[in-house]
């Protein structure tokens, strides 16, 4: 009895990690369709965050400095460079995708709800809502390495 | 005491009388908005940088390449700043007094100056305007709406000078409906270029829900436009359409232009000739628009109609005008338009078999049925909109 006991948990452990090494598969260098930013997606504790890396256009066109978060509706964001921010947040893995976690658009300085489903090891489909699924828009990001 | 509350049969009238009854409405907006998650999300849950974060060198990233081979880029549907769409909106429109001069029944060229069988003062001209569309497919590759609209015209008409015609009194008693199925297709064929089809069919007449009018009345309007969009910033096309928007199936050419300048402050949303606005964007969360809209249907009215022929009246206005939107909160918005509007047609033709429609265009001389003629008054529309990501 004691030996199954000790097998049960071995193959739940087992499991366990394995579901953390599939939600691993998020990390790495992603690039959205539209090829304006890059995204750096790590793991922070059990979630998983993305952060700008890169920007086609890291200059303001208007300052000449390097882009900010100016449409943050909190106005001590403002300044905060966009490259480095956390555009992706609270990302948990449940076994087949990363759900309640969020996206912030830059452009508008809005933050959806977002779920994330992987395609393949190097697709994924991002989707930002309002209240339900239903109502939202996906994208489609792809993984990118360093030359 | 809730037994008298309760026979009073009107739990409204009693929360009006209370003085707290503006804060019950606030917080119930309050209430449904949160509890159904529509509200932007916080953004201070964001673990802070670690010190190998701040040092971490950023051009490493500036080469790089997709780990896929054959990847794809598609543009997107929108420029920047545009103003958001909306998956549902409510909104109440009215048009200030106006005289109202409907001729006799007969047959009228384009031009002609019938005698005025009835003339009143239309002291009300408006009603509610409910939409929605919901997105069916919404990648990056492929974007397919469904929609559904909702609109009344209601009438309420003075003292006539002469006796009321059999339209007025359709008018006075039902208005006018508009209930419409329409879709959208947006495919972008690579980064830069993208096909746009938009088509619609709406029931319009003066029916009740409880006298539905025959799907056999349906109107349809269909676009198409073959589009660029070079940058972020700017998106044209050119295409064509079947529409009613002035009242009468017609057949045009469009243009569609929506830009927004470098310093991200004026833009232009075209859909020429349905639509052309400048927007003043304030920041992303206010805009001001500015142009007219082309707003028309051909409305069938049952009480002049039989099973040979249906008499429709060919609505068409043009609606010049200012228009304010603001987010109220996370993906609520609000929208308050005021401008003129003027009566580009409200002329009826009597479509024969079983009322099958006609191309008249701006050249064909097919006589009217009737010429009838409304004042140009102020107008106003003030609408609460759920806004796409």
């Amino acid at each position: 009895m004691k030996s199954l006991s000790i097998l049960f948990f071995l193959l739940i452990g087992t499991w366990g990690a394995a579901a953390q090494d599939a939600g691993d598969k998020l990390i790495g260098l992603w690039e959205p369709s539209n090829g304006k930013a890059r995204v750096k997606i790590e793991k922070i504790g059990n979630k998983y965050y993305g952060k700008i890396v890169w920007l086609r256009e890291p200059l303001d066109p208007q300052t000449k400095a390097a882009k900010v978060d100016k449409n943050n509706p909190d106005e001590s964001m403002r300044t905060v460079p966009l490259k480095g921010y956390r555009m992706l947040k609270d990302f948990t893995f449940n076994g087949t995708e990363w759900t309640d976690g969020s996206i912030y658009d830059p452009e508008s300085g809005s933050t959806y709800s977002s779920v994330i489903k992987a395609k393949d090891d190097n697709t994924l489909d991002i989707r930002g809502y309002v209240g339900v699924k239903a109502l939202g828009r996906s994208d489609v990001w792809k993984r990118v390495q360093v030359k | 005491m809730f037994g008298n509350v309760f026979r009073s049969n009107n739990i409204a009238i009693i929360l009006k009388k209370s003085i707290h009854y503006r804060f019950f409405c606030l917080s119930l907006l309050w209430a449904i908005t949160y509890s159904s998650g529509l509200t932007a999300q916080s953004t201070d849950t964001i673990p802070p940088a670690t010190p190998a974060e701040a040092e971490e060198d950023y051009s490493i990233y500036d080469n790089v390449q997709f780990t896929d081979t054959g990847t794809r880029r598609y543009c997107s549907p929108k420029v920047f700043d545009q103003s958001p769409q909306r998956f549902l909106s409510v909104a109440w429109d009215a048009q200030m007094p106006y005289t109202l001069q409907l001729s006799a029944i007969g047959s009228y060229t384009d031009g002609d100056n019938p005698a005025i069988a009835e003339e009143a003062r239309a002291n009300y001209t408006g009603g509610l305007r409910l939409s929605a569309n919901i997105p069916v497919i919404s990648k990056n590759s492929f974007v397919w709406q469904m929609g559904m609209n909702y609109w009344e015209t209601r009438y309420k008409l003075g003292e006539n000078q002469k006796p009321a015609t059999a339209l007025s009194t359709a008018l006075r008693n039902g208005g006018l409906r508009t209930l419409g199925l329409n879709t959208t297709i947006f495919k972008p064929l690579n980064e830069k270029s993208f096909i746009l089809f938009q088509g619609s069919s709406d029931l319009n007449g003066d029916y009740s829900f409880s006298d539905f009018q025959s799907l056999r009345y349906l109107r349809y309007s269909a676009a198409v436009i073959v589009g660029r969009r070079p940058n972020d910033r700017k998106q044209w096309g050119v295409g064509v359409a079947r529409t009613y928007r002035v009242g009468e199936m017609n057949y045009l050419p469009v243009i569609l232009f929506n830009y927004t300048a470098p310093n991200r402050k004026w833009g232009t949303e075209i859909l020429f000739p349905a639509r052309a606005h400048v927007r003043r964007t304030i920041n992303p969360r206010n805009l001001i628009l500015v142009g007219y809209e082309l707003e028309g249907q051909s409305y069938r009215i049952a009480a002049l109609s039989d099973t040979e022929r249906s008499l429709e009246i060919r609505r068409g206005e043009m609606r010049t005008r200012v228009e304010y939107q603001r987010q109220l909160s996370g993906f609520i918005w609000l929208s308050c338009q005021a401008g003129w509007r003027y009566d580009w047609s409200f002329n009826a033709d009597y479509l024969e078999n079983d009322g099958k429609d006609f191309f008249r265009g701006f050249t064909g001389n097919q006589k009217y049925s009737m010429l009838n003629t409304l004042g140009n008054p102020l107008y106003f529309n003030i609408g609460i909109h759920l806004v796409s990501p």
